[in-house]
């Protein structure tokens, strides 16, 4: 089966984020990686193509840092890619890439089966391979928790709320969203990252693959959230700390 | 009049919260804008319909054999035909698993901007602007479409709940549904567990800044023993397997609300809160003092918990 995995590269969460002009993260300082949902999308194909054969093809949208992530999962084991590095895409919305992702997949040609992560870790959308699938009038699930494939049938587990799953039937051609804990990625190996060096990454620009979707959000602005209710911070180094939390625990909310 | 309406949202045949709280901002939003407020509701017959009508004066209630169960294909072509009869001008939609499913494809449907796990709403100048949390809660950022209609997701707790009061109308909303391209088998149960967290009174819960399985039990799970608590997780400490699905809090998880709950390497995204904040007490450890679990906490300490934790064992 041949298998096209959707792979976004997002900020280290952990990072120290610092907000310019409102509008967007001074980039300087952060360190990038593959969305985690990604990695999980990422580590399921190559499982179904250990079983039964094919390829795995690696798309993403995104500017030239984008280029490492991509060679990681080369590196875990996928055969090639495309990266769509075009500012014009990346000034878009979900409706933009969604629209880019679906012409990138179409020009590979014959893939059966769409991955994508549940959601991106840095905006939180949770709606591109939705709308991929509506642009590529296949049916999809979301939240995919478990994943059998027999020829083009396909039988999946879409988690729910408090640790519910419903098994759902299905077919291929088909877009799934991948949650985490559905597998456990694997970790690069020494041979894989000198191959990835290798493997063949086509970078084009939105008009080579015939991709002009217009936004149809547009963005105002990003700001710090003002908590109202900030935790009391207990200063000290860590026994001073530790030894006031004790005490507080103790005598003033009293719960130990 | 142009509508703003809320998709309802059942299981076992019964409105779920994330429902009633829809009602409300329905409410708010067509207020402010001059429109008027409804549910649409999907189901196989109108029993619910009748009852979310005590929450909103509209219901367009769709019924048809094939909305029996959820399924994305059959939600999309009901919605559709709401807003095609209806004059609707904004669908708002729990960010639910269900939701999340759905509507994306219900925007697409009707050549619609979608804003997604909104936080807030508010009109200015005429057009709706929605605020959501993005960067795993660290950073907000406010967006509006350029659409005439907009689909919009909302977060959990995002409004407060409508109170019931009013006998609203039902109206009926016929749809055709063809071709349903995903077969339910059933739902399962896939935390089940010797243990239930949810009955302890002291829970220490530790995440992926416990680094490794060996040290989640020698500064987790010591601490719980020695406090005569439960110990739990966050979602990626189960993912990794360093502890049983059964001890995971969160939307996907268990929900507590214990008299204390030490979360240490946590950082409180959305998902793990949902699970933990009626907790009564709630203390934070984290190395980041920007970590969102902070703004939740009662008491907060900025440190390494491997330092802080063995530290505490000690005054214990
Ligand atoms: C500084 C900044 C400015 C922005 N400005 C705007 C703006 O002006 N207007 C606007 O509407 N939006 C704006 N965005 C949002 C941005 O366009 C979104 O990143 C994009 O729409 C994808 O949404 P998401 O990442 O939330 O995807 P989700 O729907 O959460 O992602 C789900 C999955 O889709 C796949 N996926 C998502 N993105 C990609 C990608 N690029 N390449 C490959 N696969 C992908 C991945 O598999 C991912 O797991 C801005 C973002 C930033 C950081
Ligand atoms: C549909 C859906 C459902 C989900 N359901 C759940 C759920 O039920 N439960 C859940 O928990 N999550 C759930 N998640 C995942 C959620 O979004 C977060 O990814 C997850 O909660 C993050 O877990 P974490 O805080 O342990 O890890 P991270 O977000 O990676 O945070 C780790 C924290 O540890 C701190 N840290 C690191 N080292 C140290 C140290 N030495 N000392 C002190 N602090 C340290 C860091 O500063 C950081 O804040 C769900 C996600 C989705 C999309």
């Amino acid at each position: 089966m041949k298998i096209a995995v959707c792979l976004k590269q997002v900020p280290d969460m952990e990072s120290k984020f610092k907000i310019l002009e409102d509008k967007k993260i001074d980039e300087s300082q952060i360190a990038f990686k593959i969305n985690d949902f990604d990695n999980y999308a990422v580590e399921a194909a190559l499982q179904l193509k250990e079983k039964a054969g094919g390829e795995v093809v690696i798309v993403t949208c995104g500017p030239d840092r984008s280029a490492k992530d991509i060679r990681q999962a080369f590196a875990m084991g996928a055969d090639w890619g495309i990266h769509v590095n075009d500012p014009a895409v990346e000034a878009g919305d979900n409706f933009v890439v969604a629209s880019t992702l679906q012409k990138a997949i179409e020009s590979i040609g014959g893939v059966e089966l769409v991955l994508t992560g549940v959601q991106a870790e840095d905006d939180q959308a949770a709606v591109t391979g939705v709308m991929l699938a509506d642009l590529m009038g296949w049916p999809h699930c979301t939240n995919v928790k478990k994943l059998e494939v027999n020829g083009t049938s396909l039988t999946v587990n879409r988690e729910l709320e408090g640790g519910l799953n419903e098994v759902l039937e299905m077919s291929a051609p088909a877009v799934l969203t991948v949650q985490s804990g559905i597998n456990e990625p694997r970790y690069p190996t020494l041979p894989g990252i000198m191959k990835a060096k290798k493997k063949r990454l086509d970078v084009k620009k939105a008009a080579d693959i015939g991709a002009s979707a217009a936004a149809k959000t547009d963005f105002i602005k990003m700001f710090f959230p003002v908590s109202e209710h900030k935790a009391e911070i207990i200063q000290g180094d860590a026994a001073t700390a530790a030894a006031k939390l004790v005490e507080k625990l103790k005598n003033e909310a009293k719960v130990i | 009049m142009a509508k703003i309406v809320a998709i309802a949202e059942h299981r076992n045949g019964k409105l779920t919260d994330a429902t009633l709280e829809l009602c409300k901002a329905a409410k708010e939003l067509a207020g402010a804008l001059g429109a008027e407020p409804a549910v649409a509701i999907m189901s196989k017959d109108d029993t619910l319909a009748k009852e979310v009508a005590k929450y909103i004066p509209l219901v367009l209630s769709v019924t048809n054999a094939a909305l029996e169960g959820y399924t994305a294909d059959g939600y999309t072509q009901a919605i559709k035909a709401v807003v095609e009869t209806q004059d609707v001008k904004g669908v708002l939609v729990p960010h639910s698993y269900d939701g999340v499913d759905y509507a994306a494809k219900v925007a697409m449907a009707i050549g619609a901007g979608i804003v997604s796990n909104c936080n807030k709403a508010a009109v200015e100048g005429g057009s709706v602007v929605f605020t959501r949390n993005t960067y795993n809660g660290k950073i907000q950022e406010m967006k509006k479409v350029n659409t005439d209609k907009f689909v919009a997701t909302f977060e959990k707790g995002a409004y407060d709940m409508e109170a019931a009061g009013g006998a609203g109308t039902v109206t009926a909303v016929s749809a055709d549904i063809a071709n349903v391209r995903t077969k339910s088998k059933g739902i399962i149960e896939t935390m089940a567990g010797a243990v239930d967290i949810s009955q302890a009174k002291i829970i220490v819960s530790g995440g992926r800044g416990c680094k490794d399985a060996d040290k989640y039990k020698d500064v987790i799970v010591s601490l719980a023993q020695k406090l005569g608590g439960e110990y739990a997780a966050s979602r990626p400490v189960v993912d990794s397997g360093w502890t049983d699905p059964a001890r995971q809090v969160g939307q996907s998880g268990k929900t507590v609300a214990p008299d204390l709950y030490l979360a240490a390497g946590i950082s409180g995204a959305i998902q793990h809160v949902a699970g933990m904040k009626g907790s009564k007490c709630i203390v934070a450890i984290n190395k980041d003092p920007e970590a969102p679990i902070f703004n939740i906490a009662t008491y907060g300490i900025v440190g390494d918990l491997f330092e802080v934790i063995p530290a505490m064992k000690e005054k214990l």
